[in-house]
């Protein structure tokens, strides 16, 4: 099948490279705005971020984040959408989203799905109805949401898989559908279509595919099927491999990854765009992320603590009253969480913010060129003694010209 | 409105004292204006409610929208929200070194006036009994009880602006015997005494609490010396009365009319706030903003009632926002509020929320909810202050139905210590799993089962079984174990094309 040119709705503007790893600074300029790369996306499931307004997620600095195609089809489904003229009315979100297909969504929660040639088939968990999502299906949707960048839909199995032939089959089927989905998209002129690179752990099936991906040459690349339980060593081999393939001028986005120190050492190998729920997720447990790890607000030895949930941070819950902010205490946050929900919108508000900000003090690091330090930097904080740096971290970075156990 | 705050010569006064001057008042058991004022906080005009408070913000309510989205000068607290560790612990409140422990704690706005009482409102029946020198509490690991002592002690080191004396109110009991009110009375006398006399202890240039002293809700006669002794010796030490029945308003002595009056009596309705009014009440919590919020109903009632006299039947105080009807709905909750969720969200996206059991539902119909009693209330004043409230209270009785609407969808989950004694058993979790069974069955019958397009369903189309996505679906809920996968190869296609 012939690639056929893409028009494009987003512009990609590089400023700058870390003379070492491979990290990029750019701003991606999308149809609700300009967005700073390298950046953490909130993921907004069901069109809503765990409690907070759109004034209040604004607030953390998101100007993307993401809606799920499966969710919102099934609620408040398509004709809901098409009446209500997309995601963005109907959320009253002004700034940008992003979809994904469904298929991973389908394939992770309902163990039952079965992808054929055809699509995706599952049963609602409406009703129970058995169902089809194809290619065009998930354009249709992701179409009538309106989002600025969409998503195709892949075939997407676990990369722990040992089923070479189902791998290269799924990875070999993720490019045919990549071309009905061009094909079925209707406004490439204001929704960025992403290809998504399949081929689980295997090396040679990632470079065929980004070769044969990069030749269809959609706005942007994601790097997908990664965050399913694979070695952090393997992970970080994947998104080496594939960034070196990809072509400088297009946004890279690896789906579905979150830890701070995921993100960090994935900007180190190449990497612009991240999305993942546990931030969010883990605020509903009193999960506070902090440069010095996570703490979990609802251990007693934080009840008579009346510190912030972090020093320094500019939340809007951290920061002091004086400063315009809330001033919350981790005191504050024991004494609420699990017991009325602001206690999850607070911390929620805290943890977005953290993993939005840190991706920004990346951002200003490479801009400056000492993205090295800054690593080196961000793990000292983190784990202290360099005994307690994980080795997947020191070997990836050690590869792009960083050694951590040097100072 | 036409509403004027003229600030009193607070200058002349101690810095905490309270100042309530009534503006209009026509008689004994009539409505009437006032304007409450301590210093340093936003003066406040009666009648009036009180945000209702849980562990120390409006349920839903985060400070950050408390300040952007509530327009509330008053927030009402409870001492049990605080105290779970005692008596093994010092509560960590406590154990705050900060000017003014109980708004650093919980964020709260330094204009806003902080009313602390020591239940909850409603309170909960607690079975630990009242004795003569402690109350029992409900707090959110379980019952404690609390003395006298310990509640003075914790007013002065939390510093509200106004505490409420505690009350001997056996909460819960149906009925109660003669010697017992007679206890009551006499235990919310000494009890009242005390605290005034811990408040006069403390030491000049410490800030003070105002005082406000509870009228039990029993007969005149069954708390006659305890009235009497509050008239005689402690008006000149009150700064208000707290009223457990406001239908015994009545009784209260003329001597302490000029006080400010907060009502512990829960309206179920705004009909009955009215009624409250119209028998002079000045402040109010009302637990039904955050019930009806819960239970997924934006409140939907002016004051006065709109003059339309178009339609033959009594309209509804409130718009159930479970209900389907509203799925492609732009319009805002309700036309005229100019709430932060009417003016940014529409109806489409409230139900959604709800139906998706996101909490952002519970926080846009409650900051709804707040604004439309916010203007009720201006709406009062106004009526007052131009004379018309017997008549708009008429008109309101007309137009509106008497009742909420009942509640259909379920809530957001309830906490141990939210539950309310009267509440009863919530609709039943329907069995995630019954509609296998449908499948199963229409199989048995040989009926042909049908493969939809994931694109282009209706939204909601079987309500039994909508609610089993919810965000947990997300961490595998919704599983389809158990269904035979074969089945599904040998469906043939069919476009939903409804
Ligand atoms: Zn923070
Ligand atoms: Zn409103």
């Amino acid at each position: 099948m012939a690639p056929v040119p893409m028009p494009s709705a987003l512009s990609f503007e590089l400023l700058g490279k870390c003379s070492v790893t491979k990290a990029r600074a750019a701003n991606l300029q999308l149809p609700h705005g300009p967005v700073p790369l390298p950046i953490f996306m909130p993921v907004a499931t069901q069109a809503s971020l765990k409690g907070l307004t759109p004034e209040q997620l604004e607030e953390t600095s998101c100007r993307l984040c993401l809606n799920n195609t499966y969710h919102l089809g099934l609620k408040p489904g398509q004709a809901t959408l098409d009446a209500i003229g997309g995601a963005h009315k109907f959320q009253s979100w002004p700034h940008n989203i992003l979809t994904d297909s469904g298929g991973f969504q389908m394939v992770s929660l309902l163990k039952l799905a079965k992808v054929t040639e055809e699509g995706v088939r599952f049963l609602s968990p409406h009703d129970g109805s058995p169902m089809l999502l194809t290619p065009e299906h998930s354009i249709s949707l992701q179409n009538s949401i309106g989002s600025d960048i969409i998503m195709q839909l892949d075939d997407v199995i676990a990369t722990t898989s040992p089923d070479l032939a189902r791998m290269t089959e799924a990875m070999e089927r993720s490019i045919r559908w990549l071309d009905r989905c061009i094909k079925a998209h209707k406004y490439p002129e204001r929704q960025n279509l992403f290809c998504i690179i399949q081929g689980g752990l295997d090396l040679d099936l990632r470079r065929q595919c980004t070769a044969e991906m990069v030749a269809r040459d959609t706005p942007g690349i994601a790097i997908g099927g990664l965050s399913g339980g694979e070695e952090k060593t393997s992970y970080c081999k994947v998104v080496d491999t594939c960034t070196g393939l990809l072509p400088e001028n297009k946004p890279r986005y690896v789906m579905g990854v979150g830890y701070p120190e995921d993100l960090v050492v994935s900007v180190a190998l190449g990497a612009d765009m991240f999305d993942c729920v546990w931030p969010t997720r883990t605020a509903r447990f009193g999960n506070a992320i902090t440069a010095r790890g996570v703490l979990n607000l609802r251990n007693a030895v934080y009840a008579e603590d009346f510190g912030p949930i972090e020093d320094g941070c500019q939340c809007t819950c951290c920061r002091s009253q004086e400063a315009g902010g809330l001033g919350i205490t981790r005191a504050y946050i024991y004494h609420v969480t699990a017991k009325e929900t602001a206690g999850a919108h607070l911390l929620t508000m805290h943890n977005v913010h953290y993993q939005l900000n840190l991706m920004k003090r990346a951002r200003e690091a490479i801009l400056e060129d000492r993205y090295p330090a800054f690593l080196k930097e961000f793990f000292a904080t983190l784990h202290g003694d360099k005994k307690k740096y994980p080795e997947w971290a020191v070997t990836a970075l050690k590869g792009v010209g960083v050694d951590l156990m040097v100072d | 409105m036409a509403e004027q705050i003229s600030t009193p010569n607070l200058a002349q006064l101690p810095p905490e004292m309270l100042d309530f001057t009534l503006l209009k008042t026509t008689g004994a058991l009539a409505p009437r204006l006032g304007r409450l004022s301590i210093p340093g906080r936003k003066t406040i005009l009666t009648p009036v409610f009180l945000g209702n408070s849980s562990r120390g913000t409006i349920p839903h309510i985060s400070q950050d929208n408390f300040r952007k989205s509530i327009g509330l000068n008053g927030l009402y607290m409870a001492l049990e929200d605080f105290v779970e560790k005692h008596p093994q612990k010092t509560p960590p409140i406590f154990q705050l070194d900060a000017p003014d422990p109980l708004r650093q704690f919980n964020s709260i706005p330094n204009e806003t006036l902080v009313v602390l009482g020591a239940r909850r409102q409603p309170p909960i029946y607690s079975p630990i009994a009242n004795t003569n020198t402690e109350v029992g509490l409900l707090t959110s690991v379980g019952y404690k009880s609390i003395s006298s002592d310990y509640y003075a002690a914790a007013a002065r080191k939390l510093h509200p602006d106004i505490v409420i004396g505690l009350a001997d109110i056996p909460f819960g009991q149906e009925s109660v015997g003669l010697k017992r009110k007679d206890k009551m009375s006499d235990r919310t006398e000494v009890w009242t005494r005390d605290i005034i006399a811990k408040r006069d202890g403390i030491d000049k240039g410490e800030p003070r609490y105002n005082i406000f002293a509870p009228i039990l809700p029993i007969d005149r006669d069954l708390q006659s010396w305890y009235l009497e002794h509050l008239v005689d010796d402690m008006i000149s030490k009150i700064s208000g009365v707290a009223i457990y029945d406001a239908y015994l308003l009545d009784d209260l002595p003329e001597e302490l009319h000029h006080l400010p009056r907060l009502s512990f009596h829960a309206p179920a309705s705004p009909q009955e706030i009215l009624r409250q009014v119209s028998l002079g009440m000045d402040i109010f919590t009302i637990p039904f903003v955050s019930d009806a919020t819960d239970a997924g109903i934006a409140l939907d009632f002016t004051f006065p009632a709109p003059t339309t006299t178009t339609s033959p039947t009594r309209q509804t105080l409130g718009v159930d926002m479970w209900q389907e009807s509203h799925a492609i709905s732009v319009t805002p909750l309700s036309a005229s509020c100019t709430c932060y969720a009417c003016t940014k969200h529409h109806r489409a996206y409230i139900q959604h929320l709800l139906a998706a059991k996101e909490m952002l539902g519970w926080v846009l119909i409650q900051i709804h909810n707040h604004a439309v009693l916010d203007a009720f209330f201006v709406g009062i004043r106004t009526s007052i202050a131009n004379g018309t409230f017997d008549r708009d209270v008429a008109a309101f009785e007309a137009f509106y139905e008497p009742t909420l609407p009942e509640k259909t969808g379920r809530g957001p989950r309830v906490r141990g210590y939210q539950f309310q004694a009267e509440e009863h058993g919530k609709p039943e979790k329907k069995n995630p799993k019954a509609w296998k069974k449908d499948i199963e069955e229409k199989k048995l019958k040989g009926e042909k089962v049908k493969l939809m397009a994931a694109h282009g369903q209706q939204p909601n189309r079987k309500k039994e079984v909508q609610d089993v996505i919810d965000d947990e679906a997300l961490i595998g809920l919704v599983d389809l174990q158990g269904v035979d996968v074969v089945e599904l190869e040998n469906i043939k296609i069919e476009d939903d094309k409804s």
